[in-house]
């Protein structure tokens, strides 16, 4: 991804701790109100010009599920009768240190 | 175990993300790097990221509080140092209007000067303004948590408030004392007042400013009441624009006149409205168009009004846009435009009595030129003139409404309290107690247009005429009058047969029918009746005559018109008076003959009906031979015509018949045997002695007055010019009365109406048996209304009266005066 791309771009780039990259859309990062600060054209932080964010404290294996959940929530966002998405107990605690710290 | 989703927030355990120490100094003065850099627009290195995931961290082992006051301190300082003295490099002490005298600054310097402050400070402000944004969004995890738990304000909020402290709140400089606020609304107010004077200023950039203020709340909590703007700004703003508005008022209207001072204030008031729009806040328009309202038009409209161009000289010189303009103005302060309705009320009225004051002057110079001569003209010039000024009245006031009701489409949007109001001015005048012969004109102005005034006009036309007189009719109080003298003069134009049109009599009858009502009208009607069937009858008389079979060539042809009494004024034909009237005239024999023969007839088909002769009101026509006698100019024959007399100059005519050529008769002896009234005879004698055109009667001696003594013959040398002549009598058209006559007619019409008060007295009185003095009186108003107003004395009168009867009488001991109805 082009590194100073002005232009509002469709997809942005989540990054792991771990170095794992993951491309969603602008719209289903956006549900994280943490991401969504990150990504709002109006700030001028880095973020914002590379359309890229890091995260120094969330592995490949949680951010793949909270993009798997940005997704989800996007996918249902007005729907009735949910089906759970599947969330292994293992990773139940950090996946919801991770929500609080992204806000979604 | 779902995390997300919903907005619940499960705190996590205190290990894993976030390493377990977390030294706050460090972090902070990391985060106050960042900080710096974002007020210097420097944050594009800057990693969101990172900078969320320490203030996260800071919040997340209970520093939030340490790190709420950490960034409230590195505002305060950063806006008192930094920001502060970059605002006062854009102050220079001539942007203000009161330090003009000692420098030598122009307007233009000046307004240049205040815009780079306002400049300086807006940009000041939205710079402000995007740093928050970015430091509140690193900051976020404070807000949601601990801002929301300890209910303070968000870090935002906070910031703006310490702009407004530090900023607008505080001294310029430490050497001077006026707080950036007060020199800010200086600015602005200065600017405006600038562009009130004309010139072109940014409006944006004061806008912007405006936003800045509105933004802004005095106390920090975020309720309209005490905006920034709303509680310096705008305060500021409606004085100085009184202030000015007062000044200015009184300065336009001492140099123009109404007109341009309504046309000022109409575009004053539009300019506001739009500044509010383009300028300032529409929550300020109605603020600013009260104040400037209240200035320009409620403290200066009476003033305006009685200009002497004010509300008088527009209505004399049609200036329907000037009216309008005022009006728009009155409307704005006072729903009811009580002021311009004043004005314009009060020149109806002083027209309308000039009107009414020309019209009495008309008909009273008349009677005031002397002389003897021509006795015979004087009158019917004096008759003439009083017609004349009845006509010119009615047209006059006819006129006058016309105008006005143009004003009042043009100017006054047709409003309906304007128009009553009008409607109530004309029916002032109109009724005026200064002019009591509004009836009578109006009645003598149809008289004169069924008379003559319609000949040769269209039916479009003849309409027109006829609704105008209705309009005056509808502002005519005592309808009763109207209806006397209408009366009076219908019977007039039917018997003599003035009217050009039968039609349009009964066009008007049935205009006024819609007008006034049935009642009004059925007597009217009846009259017409009347004649109808007088027709027939006179018809079928001839023909009961013809059947009888004497054919006699010298036979009288009878026209007959027989009229109910009651329905007729006959009194105010004179045929009633002085109770002479009883003893009828002798009629010759030829014409006694067919006389009775009609009342034969006449009593064949209606039994029980009596038949009195009004000999006064008839007339006939006579075939006269004058024998051959040497005229003047030389010639010699017997000369025919056909005289059309009155029936009394009738009577006098064939009397001479008898008498030799030169003897004479006394006007004792034609009294004597003719038993005619003497002043109807004496009148006739005039019109047969006196008149120059008509002289068939030589009068001893030639004088105008008929006295007892004098002698008269009948004149051989008589000659006319046509062979038909027709013998006025003296005072027969329709004329407006004298005071006398006039006195009379109010005399009887005041009996009359005692009886309609009577009736309905008793009427209301048979129907709530009891009733109160004040509310009986309230009643019997309303029901009379529509014919007349009476005073309340008569009402008074009648009640007594009535109480005296015994159709009512007194309830003892009642709290208020009440009265019983007695059957």
């Amino acid at each position: 991804m082009a590194d100073s791309n002005k232009e509002i771009s469709e997809y942005v780039t989540l990054v792991s701790n771990d170095d794992f990259e993951f491309e969603v859309l602008r719209s289903a990062a956006c549900i994280s109100g943490t991401m969504r600060k990150a990504f709002d054209p109006a700030s001028g932080f880095k973020e914002t010009t590379q359309n890229r964010m890091k995260f120094e404290n969330i592995n490949g294996v949680i951010l793949e599920k909270v993009c798997e959940y940005l997704y989800y929530n996007q996918k249902w966002a007005d729907a009735k009768n949910v089906p759970d998405m599947e969330i292994p107990p293992e990773l139940c605690l950090e996946l919801l240190m991770t929500a609080d710290f992204l806000n979604c | 175990m779902i995390a997300g989703r919903g907005k619940q927030r499960i705190r996590p355990p205190r290990r894993g993300l976030a390493s377990s120490a977390v030294d706050f100094d460090s972090i902070w003065s990391l985060l106050e790097t960042a900080f710096r850099q974002i007020h210097t627009s420097n944050a594009s290195q800057l990693l969101y990221e990172e900078l969320y995931r320490h203030a996260y961290q800071v919040v997340l082992k209970k520093k939030g509080e340490e790190l709420y006051s950490s960034v409230s301190r590195f505002e305060h300082e950063w806006l008192s140092e930094d920001v502060r003295s970059e605002i006062y490099a854009h102050y220079s002490p001539q942007m203000l209007p009161h330090t003009q005298a000692l420098t030598t600054s122009t307007a233009t310097e000046r307004r240049m000067a205040g815009e780079k402050f306002l400049k300086g400070l807006k940009e000041a402000w939205s710079h402000h303004q995007v740093c928050m944004s970015m430091i509140a969004d690193v900051c976020i995890y404070m807000d949601r948590t601990y801002c929301n738990d300890n209910r303070l304000p968000s870090i935002y909020t906070t910031a703006m408030n310490l702009f407004r402290d530090d900023i607008l709140q505080s001294p310029i400089t430490t050497n001077d004392n006026r707080p950036v606020l007060h020199l800010l609304n200086q600015v602005i107010l200065d600017q405006i007042q600038m562009e009130r004077d004309g010139d072109v200023i940014d409006k944006h950039l004061i806008k912007s400013c405006v936003y800045m203020l509105e933004s802004l709340s005095e106390s920090g909590d975020e309720s309209k009441a005490d905006r920034l703007y709303n509680v310096s700004f705008e305060v500021d703003y409606l004085e100085t624009s009184r202030a000015f508005y007062s000044r200015e008022a009184d300065a336009v209207l001492r140099d123009t006149d109404a007109g341009t001072y309504c046309k000022h204030a109409g575009r004053r008031i539009y300019e506001e409205e739009d500044r509010c729009r383009s300028t300032l806040a529409e929550s300020t328009m109605p603020k600013i168009q009260q104040v400037v309202e209240d200035e320009l038009v409620r403290n200066k409209i009476v003033e305006v009004v009685d200009m002497d161009s004010g509300v008088w000289f527009m209505l004399d010189n049609d200036r329907f846009e000037e009216l309008s303009l005022l009006y728009n103005l009155n409307a704005r302060v006072d729903d009811r435009k009580s002021v311009v309705t004043r004005a314009v009320q009060q020149r109806i009225v002083a027209l309308g009595d000039d009107i009414n004051k020309a019209a009495l002057a008309a008909s009273q110079s008349a009677p005031a030129a002397p002389g003897d001569a021509a006795e015979k003209s004087k009158p019917s010039a004096q008759t003439n003139q009083q017609t004349a000024a009845a006509i010119k009245w009615v047209e006059d006031v006819l006129a006058l409404k016309d105008k006005f009701d143009m004003v009042w489409k043009e100017s006054f949007q047709q409003d309906n309290m304007m128009q009553t109001a009008m409607t109530r001015s004309f029916a002032d005048f109109i009724n005026s107690t200064n002019f009591p012969r509004t009836s009578e004109y109006i009645s003598l102005f149809i008289d004169e247009n069924m008379k003559k005034g319609i000949k040769g006009k269209t039916e479009a036309e003849i309409d027109t005429v006829l609704d105008k007189a209705i309009i005056l009719l509808r502002y005519v109080q005592d309808k009763d009058l109207f209806e006397r003298y209408y009366k009076k003069h219908l019977c007039r134009r039917l018997l003599m047969n003035k009217s050009i049109s039968n039609e349009v009599e009964k066009q008007m009858i049935s205009k006024m029918k819609i007008e006034l009502g049935n009642n009004f009208t059925t007597k009217l009607e009846a009259m017409f009746k009347d004649m109808t069937i007088s027709e027939e009858l006179t018809a079928s008389f001839k023909k009961h005559v013809e059947g009888l079979g004497d054919k006699d060539p010298r036979r009288i042809e009878l026209g007959i018109n027989v009229l109910t009494s009651m329905t007729w004024p006959l009194e105010t034909m004179g045929s009633m008076d002085e109770g002479e009237g009883k003893q009828s005239a002798v009629f010759p024999v030829a014409v006694d003959r067919i006389k009775q023969g009609f009342e034969k007839f006449y009593n064949l088909k209606h039994s029980g009906r009596q038949l009195k002769w009004l000999a006064n009101m008839g007339s006939a026509d006579i075939k006269a031979v004058f024998p051959k006698v040497a005229q003047k100019d030389g010639s010699f024959k017997e000369r025919r015509h056909e005289l059309n007399v009155s029936t009394y100059a009738m009577i006098i005519l064939i009397l001479f018949n008898d008498v030799p050529t030169d003897q004479h008769l006394t006007f004792e002896e034609i009294h004597a045997r003719t038993n005619i009234p003497k002043a109807d005879l004496i009148r006739n004698l005039q019109s047969l002695a006196v008149a120059p055109k008509t002289r068939i009667l030589i009068k001893e001696p030639m004088t105008k007055d008929v006295k007892p003594t004098d002698k008269f013959f009948f004149n051989e040398g008589f000659n006319g010019k046509f062979v038909k002549i027709k013998v006025g009598v003296v005072s027969s058209g329709n004329k407006v009365e004298s005071d006398r006559e006039r006195r009379e007619t109010e005399k009887k019409n005041d009996n009359s109406r005692a009886f309609c008060v009577e009736a309905a007295i008793v009427r209301i009185m048979k129907q709530r048996k009891e009733l109160a003095h004040s509310q009986l009186v309230m009643e019997t108003l309303s029901q009379v209304a529509a014919q007349f107003k009476p005073e309340v004395s008569m009402i008074k009168k009648r009640i007594d009266s009535l109480i005296e009867r015994e159709y009512l009488e007194r309830i003892e001991g009642a709290k208020v005066d009440s009265y019983r109805y007695l059957a």
